[in-house]
């Protein structure tokens, strides 16, 4: 019986992993063309195939290598959580980088919309883009386990700067050796703004609300709460017209 | 000890559920609270907890584990950091549920549509304002250049970029 399970299963994996191939080959044909509708709609069924792989192949392990999966599961938090240097939107970029651009799980959209919800709702805004992560990978487990495993380096590092400073009175001079990161940081966030950008940019509309967000935090100083908010508004009255004629 | 962790807790708690937007805004409730209404942290030490905050990885608000310690010692910093991070954890859980139910709705849609390009716009924003305080001088100019470049045309792992800046920043 087990023999014959496991046997299917990886039958499975390996049609899947075909599928994969084969869909991923098709969008970036799409890409090449520029049929960006249909490109966008291939890499939202091919995240939800990463996806159903990514439990596939943790199910068809079973018993013997969870322990291992769960390591890599949080290994890739506590990761992030050693080099969230530039506050929630360079945590963002690399989270982004490593799950959509490099292991597919999830889309720019499902991305961007963990940081309308962070933006939105109350909490420290990194915190909240990180257990949106988390739960969009796994439910509740998910959330608890990227939150904790996320939080856990700068948790004991900033205990032991504690300690250090109430011996010593003093803080360490930890600012120069984070200086080198801080530059790496920009470039990072650079490229993921850019690669958004070109994705998710599909018309004037668009490309006007992206300026008038990016010039009313730069200039005017404006709350994000107050952007993010105006903005959905703004899409509302937009896109209303669009999603009527979609309608008949 | 025990009532100064149920005052601990009930400060981060409605700090963590009341702040909206992230980072420096919050700074002047949590020194309303901790330092002038407590008294657990003279102005000084509640200056360098945020500048500690600022270096370290990880966002701002991990200042509470260090008010955490000097309150009521380790203790005092695991009941400081979970209550801060207590509230937001759960409204994200509830609320991602709650658009997974709703996606359907065309006001829900085309309100996230708007707001996610305006999201692209804050990661812009947040490229220019980090730039300012980061590249301070040819090094981490060059830094910076070199990055994009790792990313972009070789598609590095960001990780990797990072830890490289991060030696050069201790050998140099």
């Amino acid at each position: 019986m087990h023999i014959f399970a496991s046997a299917a299963d990886t039958v499975k994996t390996e049609s899947l992993k075909l599928v994969a191939e084969a869909w991923q080959q098709a969008w970036e044909l799409y890409n090449k063309l520029g049929d960006t509708k249909k490109a966008k709609e291939l890499e939202k069924l091919l995240a939800a195939l990463y996806k159903k792989k990514y439990a596939q192949v943790k199910a068809a392990n079973g018993q013997q290598s969870t322990v291992l999966e769960w390591f890599n599961d949080w290994l890739l938090f506590l990761k992030i959580g050693c080099f969230g240097f530039g506050g929630p939107m360079a945590v963002f970029s690399l989270l982004e980088a490593e799950l959509v651009q490099r292991k597919r799980i999830l889309t720019h959209d499902d991305f961007l919309e963990g940081a309308v919800l962070g933006d939105v709702l109350p909490g420290p805004v990194t915190m909240d883009i990180v257990t949106y992560t988390g739960y969009k990978l796994k439910k509740w487990s998910g959330a608890a386990n990227s939150t904790l495993f996320f939080i856990l380096p700068s948790f004991v590092l900033m205990v032991i700067l504690a300690i250090l400073y109430d011996m010593y009175r003093i803080t360490p001079k930890v600012q120069n050796v984070f200086m080198c990161l801080g530059a790496a940081v920009v470039g990072l966030v650079v490229s993921v703004a850019i690669r958004l950008a070109r994705t998710e940019m599909k018309d004037y509309r668009e490309l006007c609300i992206l300026i008038w967000a990016f010039a009313s935090s730069l200039i005017f100083n404006l709350d994000i709460v107050v952007i993010v908010g105006l903005a959905g508004v703004v899409g509302i009255v937009l896109y209303h017209k669009d999603s009527e004629k979609e309608q008949l | 000890m025990i009532s100064t962790l149920f005052k601990l807790s009930w400060v981060f708690l409605k700090i963590g559920a009341f702040t909206f937007g992230g980072g420096i805004v919050i700074i002047p409730m949590v020194q309303n609270e901790v330092v002038f209404k407590y008294g657990w942290l003279t102005q000084a030490e509640f200056v360098d907890a945020v500048t500690l905050g600022q270096v370290t990885p990880g966002p701002i608000i991990i200042s509470a584990t260090f008010i955490g310690y000097k309150a009521c010692g380790i203790l005092g910093a695991v009941v400081a950091t979970a209550s801060v991070i207590l509230p937001s954890f759960v409204m994200i859980c509830l609320a991602t549920e709650a658009i997974k139910r709703f996606r359907e709705n065309k006001m829900l849609a085309n309100f996230l549509r708007g707001a996610r390009v305006a999201v692209i716009g804050m990661v812009f924003d947040a490229a220019v304002c980090l730039g300012r305080t980061s590249l301070v001088d040819i090094k981490t100019v060059l830094i910076a250049a070199a990055s994009i470049i790792c990313l972009f045309k070789y598609k590095l792992n960001p990780i990797w970029v990072l830890l490289g800046a991060g030696v050069v920043g201790l050998l140099m």
